[in-house]
């Protein structure tokens, strides 16, 4: 197979400008800080107070950097992907690149990736900062690698999206919005939704409400999965896991029943449920916006020539 | 070597191009003239695969269109109306991008992007931004991406639109030597004379339609056959047209500015003998001319008038 040429050229773009080392200078220090604020918080650079520098800590600086390297993801990806086709268009090379043999399926697929690397990029480069905590224990390598997968299905069905909306509509401040709404949808109104759906599903229920029954309706919430992925893990991100469960005991569901279902011997945690959802999400929207793009899609059918002299006149001399 | 057949394309009710045929056999540049939203553009955004026709053929080579798109995009090269290009990438990587788009190896797209720099005289800015370009040198680097894959038929739609004299002059260079290369082309403009110096044959198509369609030759022939008068007359032009248009052998007479011009079949004697009558008439003639038959007059009559140099 051969290098997608789309993702080489983008690629090339980018990071020749000073823009990426700039962008990843600021986002480290930000992240720096963040971790020395948190330091801050526990008094351990106070002169007067001798707080112990710990796992804990570590831990929770831990938690801190996922949570924030997940917001960005959310909240980047759709900007990146939501003018990938519409800023073609717009800039008149969508044409250009239509009317070669590339397929379009090459097209989307190299501008989600060019996306996604880029974001990776970001979150590769925090690595030695996670690194740190690294070596106070409570975490895993594996801890780590699966957050980073989490981070990359997440980018690949938010870019997903993104570049969907950009194929759906011609102007790209319309494509961007459209993205961040739906990314909002998915962080909160699938809350509601669900919400929604415990009280109607215990009014009509005899038996106590269950969470395997109703969290089907989260699985496409990236926070809860998110959430879940910490679960049973030496640490823990209370936060979204957390805030999910306070949801469904407040909406009234039974807090002893939240178990969730298994399924061929493996208990479906909320993470992997939003991964399968993300996946499946990103390779429809993928070949949806494939076809979308396609100038002339199927074949045409020929229709009958009029004159049967000419046809055979003008074959002859193809 | 690229044929047209019955093409039909309609947006909704409106039929943007309506049953056009043309052929163009290999090695030929075939001029598509016609005013604005004739269905130039339409028609090579079919040929090109970025529009599906209502109905009808598209051949190139032997390789019907709607069979085999990909390879059809294969042999094509199209080069817009309006495009864009990546203005943060230098010229030979524009190039390298869209061999690479093409599928050409790596250690090969040096060999091929470099004669086609030469070919559109961009070997010395190679290295410079492609928004750093003037227009004239950005379609000249769109005319040689065009050419990337070594098409046998080009298609190229308005690519002196926007030049200056002497960039249309270069352009027309650059034609010429493609056509030297053995390059099937369709190219398409609003000025037929420009067209008329580097094409073999000329269609010209009007709503959709094609009105007129044949060698450089016969299209002049068929204008030299169609003769105007045009007369100039002292004061008052009323008579002068009343008179005109009473002559058997004139129609489509009309008043310009400060003369008249008619449409008229014949030869000299009938001339004469009209300009015999206007005189006994008392109509002060100042001047009374044949119009050099001339490919822009047909141009103009078949399409009904409109700006003639406008691009
Ligand atoms: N997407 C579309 N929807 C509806 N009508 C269209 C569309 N695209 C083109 N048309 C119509 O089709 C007709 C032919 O347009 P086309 O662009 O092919 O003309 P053209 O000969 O290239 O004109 P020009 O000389 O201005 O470039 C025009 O009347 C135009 O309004
Ligand atoms: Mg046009």
């Amino acid at each position: 197979m051969r290098f997608n040429p789309i993702i080489e050229k983008e690629l090339k773009i980018k990071m020749r400008s000073w823009k990426a080392p700039a962008l990843i200078t600021v986002y480290l220090v930000f992240l720096g800080l963040i971790i020395f604020l948190n330091f801050l918080g526990t008094r351990l650079l106070s002169p007067y107070d001798y707080g112990q520098f710990g796992p804990s800590t570590a831990l929770n600086s831990y938690n801190i950097l996922a949570v924030f390297q997940l917001l960005l993801v959310v909240f980047i990806t759709p900007a990146m992907t939501g003018s990938a086709v519409s800023g073609e268009r717009e800039r008149q090379t969508l044409d250009l690149l239509l009317c070669t043999n590339l397929s379009t399926h090459s097209v989307i697929i190299g501008k989600i990736f060019v996306s996604i690397a880029y974001i990776m990029l970001l979150i590769t480069a925090s690595l030695p900062i996670l690194g740190t905590v690294f070596f106070y224990g409570g975490i895993r390598i594996t801890d780590i690698l699966l957050l980073f997968a989490f981070y990359i299905v997440t980018a690949l069905a938010l870019g997903s999206i993104g570049i969907f909306y950009s194929t759906l509509f011609k102007k790209s401040s319309v494509a961007m919005v459209m993205s961040y709404l739906t990314v909002l949808f998915l962080l909160f109104g699938t809350v509601i939704v669900y919400g929604i759906w415990v009280r109607i599903f215990m009014r009509y229920s005899t038996t106590p409400v269950t969470l395997a029954q109703t969290m089907a309706f989260m699985f496409p919430n990236p926070l809860y999965g998110f959430g879940s992925l910490t679960e049973g893990m030496s640490y823990n991100i209370p936060f979204f896991g957390d805030i999910f469960r306070f949801g469904f005991s407040m909406y009234g569901g039974s807090q002893y029943a939240a178990s969730a279902p298994v399924i061929l011997g493996i208990t479906l945690k909320p993470w992997m449920a939003n991964i399968g959802f993300d996946i499946f999400v990103s390779i429809l929207l993928i070949l949806i916006s494939a076809y979308r793009i396609k100038p002339v899609k199927g074949l045409w059918r020929k229709k009958r020539v009029k004159s049967g002299e000419l046809k055979v006149e003008s074959e002859k001399t193809v | 070597m690229l044929m047209v057949e019955n093409l039909v394309k309609k947006y909704g009710k409106f039929k943007a191009v309506d049953g056009l045929s043309f052929e163009i056999e290999q090695g030929h540049i075939y001029g598509f003239v016609g005013p604005n939203g004739a269905g130039k553009t339409t028609t090579m955004k079919i040929i090109a695969g970025l529009l599906r026709p209502t109905s009808g053929r598209v051949v190139v080579s032997g390789t019907d269109l709607s069979r085999d798109p990909r390879e059809v995009k294969k042999k094509i090269g199209y080069m817009p109306d309006f495009f864009g290009v990546y203005d943060d990438l230098r010229v030979d990587e524009y190039m390298n991008f869209y061999a690479g788009v093409y599928g050409i190896p790596r250690q090969e797209r040096e060999k091929i992007t470099n004669p086609l720099l030469e070919l559109v005289d961009l070997t010395d800015k190679k290295e410079a931004y492609v928004d750093s370009l003037s227009r004239g040198m950005k379609q000249r680097l769109c005319l040689a991406r065009s050419m990337i894959h070594n098409p046998d038929v080009l298609i190229l739609d308005e690519p002196a639109s926007g030049l200056d004299p002497r960039a249309r002059i270069e352009m027309k260079e650059i034609l010429k030597e493609l056509k030297d290369m053995g390059k099937t082309i369709l190219i398409s403009s609003h000025i037929l004379p420009e067209l008329a110096e580097v094409c073999t044959s000329i269609g010209i198509i009007e709503q959709g339609k094609m009105v007129v369609s044949g060698t450089v030759e016969e299209i002049l022939r068929k204008a030299s056959r169609k003769k105007t008068l045009r007369v100039k007359v002292l004061g008052d032009m009323e008579p002068a047209v009343k008179y005109l248009q009473e002559q058997p052998s004139l129609t489509g007479v009309a008043a310009g500015s400060d003369y008249i011009d008619a449409d008229f079949d014949g030869d000299g004697a009938v001339l004469a003998g009209i300009l015999k009558g206007m005189v006994a008439g008392g109509i002060p003639v100042v001047s009374f001319a044949e119009l050099e038959g001339s490919l822009e007059s047909i141009f103009m009559h078949i399409t009904g008038g409109g700006e003639g140099n406008a691009v």
